[in-house]
């Protein structure tokens, strides 16, 4: 039964899915095309929508193959499933987590493990962002300019004298997105 | 809280474009600046938990300040707001995508968002990388 398949493939994904976003759709993948659901072409399409559209990118791929396996009913099947191991595990984790932080919040240790942690993120966004530098999303001096904008934009509201109203409202994601698509639309469309 | 934590989500939810790093500037902003839920420092412990949980780093999240939050009823309202709009848009664009897929005007508009997407994420490296 369809349904069932789903179920299990996606609370598959969810369970072995570590680093988030791209190495679920990976693991995704792999699954779909080896079980026939789609052709590499169908899947293609799927993961560039699941980019461009809002959310996250896992979920917008679980419903959408979960659409195109089992209609509707797939859908929502598909992206309860995909949620379904984080919602034991990390729910696991903040309690360890509440434990620990008081007890070791102070301990050496646990800091600079800590610290190492979250060196290590900044190093995994630093390559994802790397990642997405391709000729498709920069195609010319435009993109670069867009990114320039939005980048400075961002960084702004980081340097401590600049504090406004203004530039806070200017270091906003979601204007600068909207203004982005707007900016894309004048200089692509005509 | 619960409808406030909903809302929040979902307006995470609708407004980032590019997954989950995209996701963590918004994030950032509602969570620590707008409503102080947690501070800077514990922000980035969180990621590095959702990162370290297997599953998406979004969900992971929004579990993670749901259940610090408001318990299970806020862990609800999190994921549920986070997860929404996804199958929403999903479905509507699955439905309708043949239509709208060489359509250039739609074109246009996501050649214009996609670099801003990864200007959002390459900020997010020197926002957090001040705070190690």
């Amino acid at each position: 039964m369809i349904y069932l398949q789903l179920i299990f493939v996606f609370i598959k994904v969810g369970l072995l899915g570590f680093g988030g976003g791209m190495a679920i759709i990976s693991l995704i993948q792999g699954e779909v095309l080896s079980r026939g659901w789609m052709t590499e072409t169908e899947f293609v399409d799927i993961v560039g929508i699941s980019q461009v559209t809002p959310g996250p990118i896992g979920i917008n791929c679980a419903t959408y193959v979960g659409y195109t396996v089992g209609g509707i009913w797939g859908s929502l099947l598909a992206s309860m499933a995909i949620i379904l191991p984080s919602l034991v595990i990390m729910l696991s984790v903040c309690y360890a987590y509440d434990k620990i932080k008081d007890k070791y919040q102070d301990n050496r240790v646990f800091q600079t493990c800590m610290r190492i942690i979250r060196i290590l993120v900044v190093i995994l966004v630093a390559h994802a962002a790397i990642t997405l530098v391709t000729p498709t999303t920069f195609i010319d001096w435009k993109s670069w300019t867009i990114f320039g904008f939005v980048f400075v934009a961002m960084l702004l509201p980081e340097i401590p004298n600049l504090k406004s109203k203004i530039i806070h409202l200017l270091g906003n994601p979601i204007l600068l997105i909207l203004a982005a698509g707007v900016a894309g639309y004048l200089l692509y469309f005509f | 809280m619960f409808l406030k934590l909903f809302w929040t989500y979902l307006k995470i939810g609708t407004f980032t474009i590019g997954g989950g790093y995209a996701m963590l500037p918004l994030i950032e902003k509602e969570v620590v600046d707008n409503h102080h839920w947690i501070d800077a420092k514990e922000f980035v412990n969180m990621i590095a938990l959702a990162q370290a949980a297997p599953g998406l780093i979004a969900v992971n999240s929004a579990i993670f300040i749901g259940h610090k939050i408001y318990g299970w009823r806020g862990v609800v309202a999190c994921i549920l707001g986070a997860v929404l709009p996804s199958i929403i848009i999903i479905l509507l664009i699955a439905m309708f995508f043949r239509e709208i897929k060489d359509n250039p005007l739609v074109e246009a508009v996501f050649k214009g968002v996609r670099p801003a997407v990864v200007a959002l994420i390459a900020a997010t490296v020197i926002r957090l990388a001040k705070r190690i």
